[in-house]
């Protein structure tokens, strides 16, 4: 027994106990069914909860976890791509996705000049590829279009 | 005949200019983003499926396209495994054996080669079965009603939930979570939000390209950033791409062998290509004896998994195209793709829409033929394209994700949950969950949910009607015997040492 079994067990056991909680305040106007829109959801969280308290119970192998730097570069991948979510729509494709593939670039252990050029060159390739090709339009950062 | 007259119709739809281009395009597509290190093809097609929506081509030919990526990336995937010992998806695992041996000896062309050409062989003997059982198997599940396809899906769930992992609870909860995000949006019954959290984009639903781009292919990249530089291509020396009559000779049994017992395997649910590679080669390595090097670099220990994988991707189609109920995770994305198409597949696909089914099909056979004329002379080009450093490639390929996602929903919502998606699928292959469950379960929920309620609806909240009929019950047999199948399979699967004990 160790948290790797009791925290994951008991997530899953939290997450199913939520969606079922959650479940119960469906209101239908009229029933088109008899068992209407809980259903589904309530089966989800009785496997949910079912598998949380096997996994909280039964010990297998011990994951490892990284630790360190390691951390740090996933934790910062992450981040990055994060950010790219929130900032795309704001400063554009261009400036955004230069940016990201600059910094997953050197997570990945590009000396900084060359993510720099192979963000570039990404970004631009991908540009070429739908705006050009696809005609698809990609964002041009709201910021500018004040 | 009556089949091979609706092929000969096939070809004629596949031959057109503009599917044979597609076909080419796909397979060559397929292959280099298959080729990726640790990219297989539930990420290929994730990844390319907003690019194909953003085509606005014809049902007929995306699907088409889809396929040709499907192969394409099945083929790419082997091309790592041997080449650098890193496998895209676990269903190269086997290849990577005998493959990384051989080119470790100077011999990673004839790999290459063999892996072609059995691809080839187990691709296109299993098209001819498809032909022939699909409409077979369609005819029978023409008489399934709600209760029926509600064991039947069922069923689906505890074959992959036993057979893709350790652990058949862990496969429970990964069914679970995919059901669950299955529920988030307006139920299509009775218009009530469920699980929206006041955000008006997931009204929609959750978009299975999002959940699986996130738990698949940034979860890959959160995991290439723990590993570090392992697998790096430095200068890769295969030799030429060419194998001998002899070897050919040797390896022709192996291959129609792997072929047949691929398809079977592939049709079966939960079981797919993963299993199927892994039977082909223990099988091989059998009735090889001591006659046999595998594991040093055996021709036939490539010749086996490749032939059984590409069969059994073939034969994983059957029930995706007439049932309409997937049995693994790379067959789950493509129902995805297919409804998104507007492409409802069930028994009555190949009735209603005879031209695409029979184009389909006879498109796979141009899209195998693309595959072996691609790749054994173009294999050097794709070599050099998987020599790029890794600092280089999957930035790119996650940039690619990222923006084609945004191109076609135009949703920042959706990049923040691929994201967070990501963290989850890294943890939870950290635990030993399997990931394919989740997809699964998230596109067929919709389905569960609808036959679960008509049939309720049908008996007036009798849940009896779930156990009515014979066919029903025969499946909520088969899915309780499935529970039981991981312990069979270890029986029959264990290598080598076992003499008194036969297969």
């Amino acid at each position: 027994m160790s948290w790797t079994h009791r925290v994951p067990g008991g997530v899953l056991i939290a997450v199913g106990l939520a969606v079922a909680l959650e479940a119960t305040g469906f209101e239908v106007a009229f029933l088109t069914d008899p068992v209407g829109p809980k259903a589904l959801p309530l089966l989800a969280a009785a496997a949910l909860v079912l598998a949380g308290a096997h996994h909280a119970r039964r010990p297998d192998a011990e994951a490892r976890w990284p630790a360190g730097g390691t951390l740090v570069r996933m934790g910062a991948g992450s981040v990055a791509l994060l950010v790219y979510g929130i900032v795309l729509p704001w400063l554009g494709f261009l400036i955004s996705t230069t940016a990201v593939v600059a910094a997953l670039s050197h997570l990945f252990g590009a000396p900084p000049k060359r993510s720099v050029s192979a963000a570039l060159a990404l970004t631009l390739g991908l540009w070429v590829v739908f705006v050009r090709l696809l005609a698809l339009p990609l964002p041009v950062g709201d910021l500018w279009m004040r | 005949m009556d089949a091979l007259s609706s092929l000969a119709g096939g070809f004629a739809i596949a031959l057109q200019p503009l599917n044979l281009a597609l076909a080419f395009g796909g397979v060559l597509v397929g292959t280099l983003v298959g080729m990726l290190p640790g990219v297989g093809p539930i990420n290929a097609i994730a990844i390319l499926i907003p690019v194909i929506f953003a085509t606005d081509l014809p049902p007929g030919s995306a699907l088409i396209l889809l396929a040709g990526i499907y192969y394409g990336s099945q083929y790419g995937c082997s091309i790592s495994s041997i080449l650098l010992n890193v496998p895209g998806e676990s269903s190269s695992l086997m290849t990577a054996l005998d493959g990384y041996a051989m080119t470790r000896a100077g011999r990673g062309g004839p790999a290459l080669a063999t892996a072609a050409i059995a691809s080839f062989v187990g691709g296109t003997l299993s098209i001819f079965a498809l032909v022939l059982f699909a409409p077979l198997l369609s005819q029978w599940a023409i008489d399934f009603g709600p209760a029926e396809y509600f064991a039947l899906v069922v069923f689906a769930f505890t074959a992959l939930s036993t057979l893709s992992g350790t652990n058949a609870f862990k496969g429970l909860a990964a069914t679970g979570l995919g059901l669950w995000l299955a529920t988030v949006g307006l139920d299509p019954h009775s218009a009530v939000p469920r699980y929206t959290f006041g955000q008006i984009q997931l009204l929609d639903g959750m978009d299975f390209v999002v959940v699986t781009i996130g738990l698949f292919a940034v979860s890959e990249v959160l995991q290439m950033l723990e590993d570090g530089p392992v697998g790096e291509a430095g200068k890769l020396a295969y030799g030429r791409v060419m194998i001998s009559l002899g070897e050919l000779r040797e390896t022709t049994a192996t291959m129609l062998r792997a072929s047949g017992l691929g398809f079977v395997v592939g049709a079966l649910p939960g079981a797919g290509s993963t299993i199927a590679s892994f039977l082909a080669y223990t099988t091989e390595q059998r009735l090889a004896g001591a006659g046999g090097r595998f594991g040093q670099g055996d021709i036939r220990g490539v010749a086996a998994p490749e032939a059984a994988n590409n069969a059994a991707a073939t034969g994983a189609m059957i029930p995706m195209l007439t049932l309409g109920v997937p049995g693994g995770g790379t067959t789950a994305v493509m129902l995805g793709a297919l409804l998104g198409l507007g492409i409802t597949p069930g028994p009555l696909l190949i009735q209603e829409q005879p031209d695409l089914f029979w184009g389909l099909a006879a498109s796979m056979y141009v899209g195998n033929v693309f595959l072996l004329v691609l790749n054994l002379p173009l294999v050097g080009v794709f070599v050099r394209a998987l020599a790029l450093p890794r600092w280089f490639l999957m930035p790119g390929v996650t940039a690619l994700a990222f923006v084609s996602v945004y191109a076609v929903n135009g949703s920042a919502l959706d990049l923040g949950l691929m994201t967070l998606f990501g963290v989850v699928g890294w943890v939870m292959r950290k635990l030993g969950f399997p990931l394919a469950p989740v997809v699964l379960g998230l596109v067929l929920g919709p389905l569960m949910e609808k036959n679960l309620r008509r049939s309720l609806a049908l008996s007036g909240g009798d849940w009896g009607v779930l156990f009515d009929s014979p066919i029903a019950i025969a499946l909520w047999i088969l899915a309780l015997a499935s529970l039981a199948a991981p312990i069979l399979l270890r029986r029959i699967a264990t290598p080598q040492t076992d003499t008194a004990e036969g297969a």
